[in-house]
């Protein structure tokens, strides 16, 4: 490929990176590396006006030549077969990911039900393992807890409805009993609904009520006063929380609400046992 | 995005383990709740020291079908006992009559 003409170092030289640029614009299947172009672009621009000494010359070319002759590499060529082999893969890819996003739905189920009854993490569902809690935790003698009452009512409700008592002092650990008392001043029953809110935020995820009047429509018959009771406990962990380790006062206020809605709450299966034995013996 | 508390963290009430009590529309355990009611004035509201009085509202409950049957470990009874000790007094002193027969 390179016509060496002369013995002179800069014309040949000068005829390897002529053959080099050559080959490169020619675009065949041998081409040269970017270094070997730009060497060779060099050269061509260096040797065109020789004013080098033939002693610099010579350095120079040697240099050239280590250079020219680097890294020859063959280019890769893009053939019918590789693109037909993208396509493949690309549609296979992209069926894979469509199908694991809709097995992604029964599989997270599955899961999750592993989860719950191993009990592996305690985030999916709290509630499962109460009962054994219960009958298993220790009470934390050194950390008294009062837990103050109030008791509200909607403006429409025409109840009234109050704690018997002002506070109870408690430890995390153990069960206590509270009553409130409602009573109806009309002359038609009605039906009431409440819900409950525990102040600070951060002690509420710690407040288990074991059993109470909340969440369920109660009826109270005309001038009618009932006493209404609240079994809960404090969870023994809440004197290992750091952001609760200066707090010792609780609130736990109870609002009741005029029912409207004829659908009736989620029962649970005891309530909902009990419920049918009152009917089938009544 | 600039709205004040949100995606703040609100309150979650969650229902209670066993479900509702039942109204006791006929003051059934009204005394049982009398006496819890007073051993926590007189304790100075400290719900520690009458575990046994509410026990025996809860033993109310039960037997007058207000309330489901359970064992008294997994409501965290264990512990407690079925009548105030009455043994904690001088033995000079006369013996007081067990309150299991009178919430009987």
């Amino acid at each position: 490929m390179a016509k060496a003409a002369t013995a002179q170092p800069q014309s040949m030289a000068r005829g390897v990176a002529a053959g080099v640029l050559r080959a490169t614009s020619a675009r065949t299947v041998t081409t040269y590396s970017a270094q070997s172009q730009r060497t060779a672009r060099a050269v061509m621009a260096h040797t065109s006006t020789s004013r080098h000494t033939p002693r610099t010359l010579q350095w120079l070319s040697q240099s050239w030549s280590r250079r020219l002759y680097s890294t020859q590499y063959q280019q890769p060529q893009f053939s019918r077969g590789d693109n037909k082999a993208t396509a493949i893969y690309a549609t296979a890819w992209i069926i894979m990911i469509l199908g694991f996003s809709y097995a992604a739905v029964p599989l997270y189920r599955a899961f999750c039900q592993a989860w719950r009854a191993t009990g592996y993490g305690g985030t999916v569902n709290k509630h499962d393992n109460d009962k054994k809690k219960v009958e298993d935790m220790v009470p934390v003698e050194d950390r008294q807890i009062t837990v103050r009452f109030n008791a509200d009512t909607s403006a429409t409700m025409p109840w009234s409805f109050k704690p018997q008592q002002k506070a109870v002092t408690v430890v995390p650990g153990e069960t206590a009993l509270a009553f409130f008392t409602a009573s109806n001043p009309t002359d038609e029953a009605i039906t009431g609904i409440s819900t409950y809110n525990v102040v600070p935020f951060e002690a509420g995820q710690y407040f288990n009520k074991i059993q109470c009047f909340c969440f369920e429509e109660q009826r109270l018959n005309p001038n009618e006063e009932v006493d209404m009771p609240v079994f809960f406990y404090i969870d023994p962990e809440f004197a290992e929380d750091p952001n609760l380790m200066r707090i010792n006062d609780i609130t736990l206020s109870y609002t009741f609400f005029k029912s409207t809605s004829t659908v009736s709450p989620i029962v649970p299966p005891e309530q909902r046992q009990l419920q049918q034995e009152q009917a089938s013996t009544a | 995005m600039g709205m004040p508390n949100a995606g703040s963290k609100t309150f979650q009430a969650t229902p209670p383990d066993k479900g509702s009590f039942p109204l006791d529309h006929d003051g059934e355990c009204k005394q049982s709740m009398k006496v819890f009611l007073e051993c926590l004035r007189k304790n100075n509201n400290n719900g520690r020291k009458c575990r046994v009085e509410s026990k025996a509202y809860l033993q109310c409950r039960m037997e007058k079908q207000l309330m489901a049957k359970e064992d008294w470990a997994k409501l965290g009874y264990a512990q407690t006992p079925d009548t105030a000790p009455t043994a904690a007094s001088a033995p000079q002193q006369q013996q007081q009559p067990s309150r299991t027969a009178s919430s009987q």
